[in-house]
C-alpha cells in the first residue's frame, strides 16, 4: 500500500460522494394526470396545491405537500389509492381504476447524455 | 504454453470457480444491497496477472465468468453478461494500473470497482433504463473495503506461493 493507492481510494471516495450529493437533490419533479391513458393535467411538485379532476366517478382531488403527491378524495368501492398515501417515487405510480386515474411522477434528468 | 502452466491456469481456474461458488452462499451485503459480493473469485485473478501475465489473466477471467455462468445462472442471460462486463473491464483496468505502478491493493480496488462500473452499464444499456445509476455510488463504496480485502490476500498468497516455490 503506497501514496498512490491512497490517492485512488480517496479520489474513489470523493467521486461517490459527488454521486451521492448529485444524484440525492433531484429538482424539477413533475406528475403527469392520466384520463383513460391521456394525459390530463401536469403537476409541478414543487409547489404545494390542491389540483381536481374529473374522473370516472367524479371529481378526484390530488393534493402536493413537500414533493410529494397524493390522491385526497375520490369516490370508489375500496378507496385503495386515496389509502396509498404519498408518494415521491417514480417507481411508484398511483392507480385509481374505478376513476380511470393514474398519476406518475416523472424525473427530469440532467445526466441523460453523459452515458449515452 | 507447456503443460505445467496449463496444469496450473487449469487448477487456478477450479479454485476461482469453487470460490465463486462458495461466496455465492455467504449473504454479506445481499440483504442490504442485491448484487454486493465478496469478490473472492478476483483474488485468484490478481493472483495469476502477477504471476504470469494480461494474456494469462484474461483466459482464467473469461474461463471463469462462462463456467461460473453455466453453473449459476445459465448461460447467457442477463447476470452472465453483467458479469461478463464486469469482468473484462476489471481484467483491463488491473492491468493499466499494474503498469503504473500501483501495489496489489490498489489494483485490485480498481479491479473491483470497475467490475460494479461494467454491470451497471451493461445494466443501462440491457434494461435501457438510466435509474439503474442511482445504484452505483452504493456499489462503489462497497467495492472498496471488498477490493482491500482481495488485495491483502492476494498480496499474502504471493507472498506464501514464493516462499513454496523456493
Amino acid at each position: 500500500m503506497n501514496k498512490k493507492d491512497l490517492l485512488l481510494i480517496l479520489v474513489i471516495l470523493f467521486v461517490c460522494i459527488i454521486m451521492f450529493l448529485l444524484f440525492s437533490n433531484k429538482s424539477s419533479d413533475y406528475a403527469y394526470v392520466y384520463y383513460e391513458n391521456k394525459v390530463i393535467k401536469k403537476i409541478d411538485l414543487n409547489i404545494d396545491n390542491e389540483y381536481t379532476v374529473s374522473g370516472y366517478n367524479g371529481d378526484v382531488v390530488i393534493e402536493v405537500l413537500n414533493n410529494k403527491i397524493r390522491v385526497k378524495e375520490e369516490k370508489s368501492n375500496n378507496n385503495i389509492c386515496s389509502n396509498m398515501g404519498f408518494v415521491s417515487s417514480s417507481l411508484e405510480p398511483i392507480i385509481c381504476l374505478p376513476n380511470k386515474i393514474v398519476i406518475k411522477i416523472v424525473e427530469d434528468y440532467k445526466i441523460d447524455t453523459v452515458i449515452r | 504454453m507447456d503443460t505445467r502452466k496449463i496444469v496450473r491456469l487449469s487448477m487456478l481456474l477450479s479454485l476461482s470457480i469453487v470460490l465463486s461458488l462458495i461466496e455465492g452462499m455467504i449473504p454479506i451485503f445481499s440483504n442490504v444491497i442485491p448484487g454486493v459480493k465478496l469478490g473472492l473469485a478476483n483474488i485468484v485473478i490478481v493472483f495469476v496477472l502477477y504471476l504470469y501475465s494480461f494474456k494469462e489473466a484474461i483466459y482464467v477471467s473469461i474461463a471463469r465468468v462462462l463456467l461460473v455462468g453455466l453453473l449459476r445462472t445459465g448461460l447467457f442471460s442477463i447476470v452472465f453478461f453483467f458479469s461478463l462486463s464486469g469482468a473484462l473491464l476489471s481484467i483491463i483496468f488491473m492491468y493499466l494500473f499494474k503498469k503504473m505502478n500501483f501495489s496489489i491493493i490498489g489494483v485490485s480496488v480498481i479491479g473491483s470497482i470497475c467490475h460494479s462500473i461494467g454491470q451497471v452499464l451493461m445494466a443501462i444499456l440491457f434494461l435501457n433504463n438510466i435509474n439503474v445509476i442511482y445504484y452505483l455510488p452504493y456499489l462503489l463504496l462497497l467495492s472498496i473495503p471488498t477490493g482491500i480485502i482481495v488485495g491483502i490476500s492476494s498480496k499474502e498468497v504471493l507472498k506464501h506461493y514464493n516462499k513454496v516455490k523456493a
